[in-house]
């Protein structure tokens, strides 16, 4: 009894000291000298391993459901429903499926040089982290802002959208350099519980193109077999 | 031509009737304004690769303002602001985003006098702007009587004598303690010297009138995917506005928390950001366009440039010992 009483404040502790935005510094440089870790290249889904979202969302109504019960057979506890409320239930499903939207690509396209990391997703906008000096740079716009960190050998790709919507990326490459791990979490002011699914990558070479090509104003893109430049 | 460029070109065009001076004028490429701070830039609106080209090439529509008017002697783009010009215009763009130009110009005789200092703005028409700052330069113009137009044309040759022989024309004028010149007199006429200095002049000027040239080329070439650019620009502010105002119109409709009004925020946000990596794409396609034209233009200037600085350092030694010779046999 006495072990569970530890738990439950350990749990009430870290989920009242945990941040409610993500707290990001954008005054002291998150390295000195190269990024910590060169992620280019590309990357196509590995479906033998990661989460589907039916299977992410039902194990979080799970542990939401396990924590409740745990707190109403707490003596002294006011007395509570078996589950979390319909309200919240639907919140974390609308979470789910933009999750899943925003997860959907199956290719990622990442490229990187000595100032900023930006990956390519089919049908959605590439995420970028600009690092000036090792400060890093956002993108700040009346839609959102976007704004990047490194957490040891993970970057993180933080996402602060209108109406407490928030959505952070976390990539992490295997030591060998051939796998790639995206933890993608979304929250809202709807719901305290946030949702997050993993996705895992293999890196691929993609096949060399036959053509060269440049982009121009007035021909938009030249392609040539030979050698095309500015 | 606009009706007041016309009326600024008619009453230009009488001015010689009357004896008048006509001033030679240098233009230098503009600062293009990029500031250091490389995180200023998005909120700025500046984009640094085209701000680079735009002060090579929007010189040369001030050229042609001014030169349309009829009212100047050579007009002249160079590569760097010429202190002894008798007119010497210079510039910095302050804003250029495709849709409105504000451009700080400069103008100063070779007396150091400013004639205008200000910065112009416009929308739309960057003509209008170059227009407007030639109309005022006439303003000045007209407020100077001939005699004072006169002397600043024999300062300005007198400034550039001296640059090429110091011991023989420094003390022909003055440095002020506010940073202007006068000039105290002039070299008796058939002075040996001074007609070799006309000979050198003359031939700079030829040098400065072929780059003077690539500049004109660098407009013929730039012109027209400028104004494709700026076209592109000006349907993106417009993509801006009505973008916004259809979101406004979703956001009002959609319960908070649902997958509607989420999924809302995260499209008006991936809209945003891929219309802004669209644009991007349109900078590069400048660039890939442009660049070819810039180092060939830069490098043609650089022979010139390089030609004329080291005849100039030969000029100033020939020079400067003729006149030594010429001094002993006084």
């Amino acid at each position: 009894m006495t072990y569970r009483i530890a738990s439950l404040a350990l749990a009430w502790l870290l989920a009242a000291c945990a941040p409610t935005e993500p707290v990001i510094d954008t005054t002291t440089p998150s390295f000195v000298g190269a990024m910590p870790v060169d992620f280019s290249g590309s990357w196509e889904r590995d479906y033998s391993r990661g989460e589907d979202v039916q299977g992410a969302l039902n194990t979080l109504f799970r542990e939401r459901q396990r924590i409740v019960q745990q707190q109403s057979q707490f003596p002294g506890s006011p007395r509570q429903s078996s589950g979390i409320s319909q309200r919240e239930a639907n919140a974390l499903v609308a979470l789910a499926r933009l999750v899943e939207e925003i997860t959907r690509p199956d290719v990622l396209t990442i490229s990187q040089d000595d100032y900023e990391i930006r990956v390519a997703r089919k049908d959605d906008f590439d995420l970028s982290c600009s690092f000036f000096e090792g400060i890093a740079q956002g993108t700040d716009s009346a839609y959102g802002t976007e704004v990047c960190s490194w957490d040891g050998d993970s970057l993180v790709s933080h996402l602060v959208l209108p109406g407490g919507l928030t959505i952070t990326h976390r990539f992490t490459m295997s030591p060998d350099g051939n796998y790639l791990r995206v933890i993608t979490t979304a929250k809202s002011g709807a719901t305290r519980t946030p949702f997050t699914l993993h996705r895992f990558y293999i890196r691929f070479e993609a096949p060399p193109s036959a053509f060269n090509c440049i982009e121009t104003l007035s021909m938009k893109r030249v392609c040539s077999t030979g050698e095309v430049g500015p | 031509m606009t009706r007041r460029a016309t009326c600024i070109a008619m009453l230009f065009a009488l001015w010689p009737l009357a004896g008048v001076a006509q001033l030679n004028v240098s233009i230098a490429t503009f600062d293009p304004g990029v500031p250091e701070d490389y995180s200023l830039h998005q909120d700025m609106d500046v984009f640094p690769k085209i701000r680079e080209i735009e002060s090579l090439f929007l010189p040369f529509v001030l050229r042609e303002a001014l030169t349309s008017t009829g009212g100047w002697g050579a007009v002249r783009v160079v590569p760097e602001p010429d202190e002894s010009a008798e007119l010497s215009i210079t510039g910095a763009i302050v804003h250029s985003d495709g849709e409105s130009l504000a451009v700080s110009l400069r103008a100063t005789d070779a007396r150091g006098q400013e004639w205008i200092g200000a910065t112009y703005y416009s929308e739309n028409n960057y003509e209008d702007l170059f227009e407007r700052f030639v109309a005022d330069l006439a303003g000045v113009a007209a407020t100077v009587d001939d005699k004072t137009l006169q002397g600043i044309v024999n300062l300005s040759l007198m400034r550039y004598s001296a640059a090429l022989v110091p011991d023989a024309f420094a003390d022909y004028f003055q440095q002020l303690p506010d940073g202007g010149y006068r000039l105290l007199r002039l070299p008796a006429d058939g002075d040996p010297t001074m007609a070799r200095i006309h000979r050198v002049r003359s031939v700079e000027f030829v040098m400065t009138d072929a780059i003077d040239e690539k500049y004109r080329e660098l407009h013929e070439e730039v012109d027209s995917v400028y104004e494709i650019w700026r076209k592109y620009r000006r349907w993106y502010a417009r993509f801006t506005v009505e973008e916004s105002q259809r979101n406004e119109l979703r956001e009002r409709n959609a319960d908070k928390g649902s997958y509607e009004a989420l999924r809302g925020a995260y499209d008006d946000y991936r809209m945003d950001r891929l219309a802004a990596q669209e644009q991007d794409k349109w900078i590069v396609g400048f660039n890939n366009e442009i660049a070819p034209i810039i180092k060939r233009m830069d490098e043609r200037i650089a022979e010139m440039s390089g030609w004329v600085d080291d005849g100039y350092s030969d000029w100033t030694r020939i020079l400067g010992e003729l006149f030594e010779i010429e001094s002993g046999l006084d």
